[in-house]
């Protein structure tokens, strides 16, 4: 039962170890280091902590996000007719987002993501997982002043995020995960947001996944299900209700999201171990992903490894490993 | 009317004025000497009595710079505290709640940091945390100081919790320790207390119903007024509800928003036992609103609310405004309150 992360991971260590990327962006700002410069810096980064994944022991990894400000921005301001626009909360964390602005007709340019995969994949021992924020989030967390319709918005984005999943596919990558969390508040949206999965990843030669967080998909996991997706992801930390959920007919692998993304408390070893051991009750092994509840960059970069050392540790002897 | 005030111990001043009140929501920037010393006294370069002396020359600053403008109730200006939540959870220089740290840095935006606090134990008063600077920025001046603390909710909200079973227990844990530290405030004479809550609105529909009872359970029975400054961010999300926290005022930045805030007092009502903060003038700019503008605004809030009920705000703190924007902010609310009195024959 392998086990991977989310998304995000933490982008700077504390001290003693140095801020890297923190320090290169405020020379960047100040005019002490070229655009190129601060390039180079994002991606030592990257590389740093991919090892660090690896070094926890996690069998497939991602680049960190490292060069993502929010989930939102990183692919919207690639897009055609998109502006990036104001400050908001995201969710209800204490983490912001520039929200994307639609303003005409979405459109794919080139590709946003490839580059950042090839390069993770080139510095990494272990499999890469290339993450994608999901057409019904971005549509639900940007401001419409083009379509004035949430379905249309969501198959547009859908449209143009095809080509870069197949971009991504002919560059390799195996694995292709969709980040769509706001799947769990799109209500009567859901049949929507799950056609426009459908439309991004049909027929695409790489195992894709859908990986929702901070709540129970209870309500949209019968649309989920009828997805072409591989994976679905779910955060049993915020949502205990998709024990259940998972309990009848789940047919899919299962991104078990069982260690906390949000908080600082450390799950020990044995924790993870008895509700892996309960998991597989329900799920197989050989359909099972240990993953955190969500991306790891509420979390200090030590907190961070700890729990995926932790998460490891414990998926490992819930198998019978001994560690 | 009551004209005189003495700053003594439990004579709790009261503003002079009843109508209109001037005050400001708390923060003000600290000057190049002390942010150099706060960075000195973290890494153990200077003493807490150097960094004390400090920040009580630049708290003096600030309560001369108010009453000079002429604010009725004046705040302390924060000289002693980085963050809001920061400064009770370990923050260099200050007294933190038993059972609270800092942890390590967290990314809130951008290349925005934070060292986020980590509720690792019991909470507990560690003794007075807020008093000793209270007291000496009250003895500088005849004119009330209000007490400022973070609410219970907030202060768990933007911390993590390794302690409590649920959010509810570390939020009413939490609130005991906020209410000993107002109870002290009061022996020393505090009378205006504001109790801040920005993070109210990040959880309204699980969480309102929380908030208030940690504001109960905060201030209840206790002989003080308590006001509380709601921040930026969909207050058209908790309100009416919003309504019911257990205060004497709430303070809305009602200028960002072009003063929107009024029309749900006209589609919802407010209490009619409240007070209503209102603040005029934007934090977030830097050139000064037109005295004219000022008197629009308050006109409007009139039109709702008699003057009695109002008190007169700039939006927010000024920690992220020069001295002289702040000043001249301050200034121009002050004029603008002293032409509509005139015209409502108000002395």
């Amino acid at each position: 039962m392998p086990t991977t992360v989310v998304g995000n991971y933490p982008k700077i260590p504390n001290k003693p170890r140095p801020a890297r990327l923190r320090n290169a962006i405020n020379k960047r700002d100040r005019g002490d280091l070229t655009s190129d410069e601060l390039e180079a810096v994002y991606d030592e980064v990257s590389a740093e902590v991919i090892q660090e994944q690896i070094d926890a022991g996690i069998d497939i990894v991602t680049d960190g996000q490292v060069h993502w400000d929010d989930d939102q921005t990183y692919v919207m301001r690639a897009l055609k007719s998109v502006e990036i626009g104001s400050l908001e909360r995201y969710l209800d964390t204490n983490t912001y987002y520039r929200q994307p602005e639609i303003v005409g007709p979405i459109g794919w340019e080139k590709p946003i993501l490839v580059r950042d995969f090839q390069f993770a994949q080139e510095h990494s021992t272990k499999p890469v997982k290339t993450i994608i924020t999901g057409p019904y989030t971005l549509a639900a967390l940007s401001l419409d002043k083009h379509y004035n319709n949430r379905e249309k918005l969501v198959l547009a984005i859908a449209e143009a995020l095809r080509n870069e999943i197949q971009a991504l596919a002919s560059a390799g990558a195996k694995h292709i995960q969709v980040n769509d969390p706001m799947i769990l508040r799109a209500g009567a949206d859901a049949h929507a947001a799950a056609s426009a999965l459908t439309l991004m990843l049909e027929g695409v030669s790489a195992e894709t996944g859908v990986y929702t967080w901070f709540g129970s998909a209870a309500a949209v996991l019968p649309a989920l299900l009828d997805t072409p997706v591989d994976v679905i992801g779910l955060d049993f930390v915020s949502g205990p209700a998709n024990w259940d959920a998972v309990s009848r007919g789940f047919t899919k692998k299962l991104g078990f999201g069982i260690v906390d993304g949000r908080n600082t408390r450390l799950e020990s070893p044995e924790q993870v171990a008895e509700a892996v051991k309960r998991i597989s009750d329900i799920i197989p092994p050989e359909r099972l992903y240990v993953n955190p509840s969500c991306g790891l960059g509420y979390l200090p970069r030590e907190t961070a490894f700890d729990k995926l050392k932790n998460m490891v540790e414990g998926a490992r002897r819930a198998e019978g490993v001994p560690v | 009317m009551v004209t005189q005030q003495s700053h003594t111990a439990t004579a709790s001043p009261r503003s002079a004025s009843t109508t209109l009140i001037t005050t400001a929501v708390g923060s003000y920037a600290k000057p190049d000497y002390l942010a150099r010393a706060r960075t000195e006294f973290s890494s153990g370069k200077i003493s807490r009595e150097d960094l004390d002396k400090l920040e009580k020359q630049a708290t003096e600053y600030w309560i001369r710079a108010q009453e000079k403008v002429g604010l009725d109730v004046l705040v302390h200006g924060e000289m002693e505290r980085g963050d809001m939540v920061a400064y009770f959870s370990g923050e260099a220089g200050g007294n933190p709640i038993k059972g609270m740290k800092l942890g390590g840095l967290v990314r809130s935006y951008g290349n925005r940091y934070y060292h986020k606090p980590i509720v690792f134990d019991k909470l507990e008063w560690p003794g007075p945390m807020t008093v000793d600077m209270w007291k000496y920025a009250q003895s500088l001046t005849d004119r009330p100081v209000k007490g400022m603390l973070t609410g219970a909710y907030t202060m768990v909200e933007w911390s993590f919790d390794e302690h409590y079973p649920s959010r509810r227990d570390a939020v009413l844990e939490m609130a005991k320790v906020i209410r000993r530290e107002v109870e002290e405030l009061v022996k020393a004479g505090c009378y205006y207390i504001q109790i801040d809550e920005p993070a109210i609105h990040t959880r309204p529909e699980e969480d309102f119903d929380m908030a208030v009872e940690s504001m109960h359970a905060t201030v209840d029975g206790i002989d003080a007024e308590f006001h509380t400054h709601i921040c930026y961010g969909e207050v058209e999300k908790i309100y009416p509800a919003m309504v019911r926290l257990p205060v004497k005022q709430i303070h809305l930045a009602f200028k960002n928003t072009n003063f929107d805030y009024l029309k749900l007092i006209d589609q919802f009502g407010y209490a009619d036992d409240k007070d209503l903060g209102v603040g005029v003038t934007d934090v977030h700019t830097r050139f000064l609103e037109p005295v004219d503008e000022v008197k629009d605004g308050i006109r409007e809030t009139l039109k709702r609310l008699p003057a009695d009920r109002l008190w007169i705000y700039p939006d927010c703190g000024l920690k992220t405004r020069t001295t002289e924007e702040s000043e001249g902010k301050l200034q121009v609310m002050v004029d603008a309150v002293r032409d509509i009195k005139q015209e409502l024959g108000i002395a």
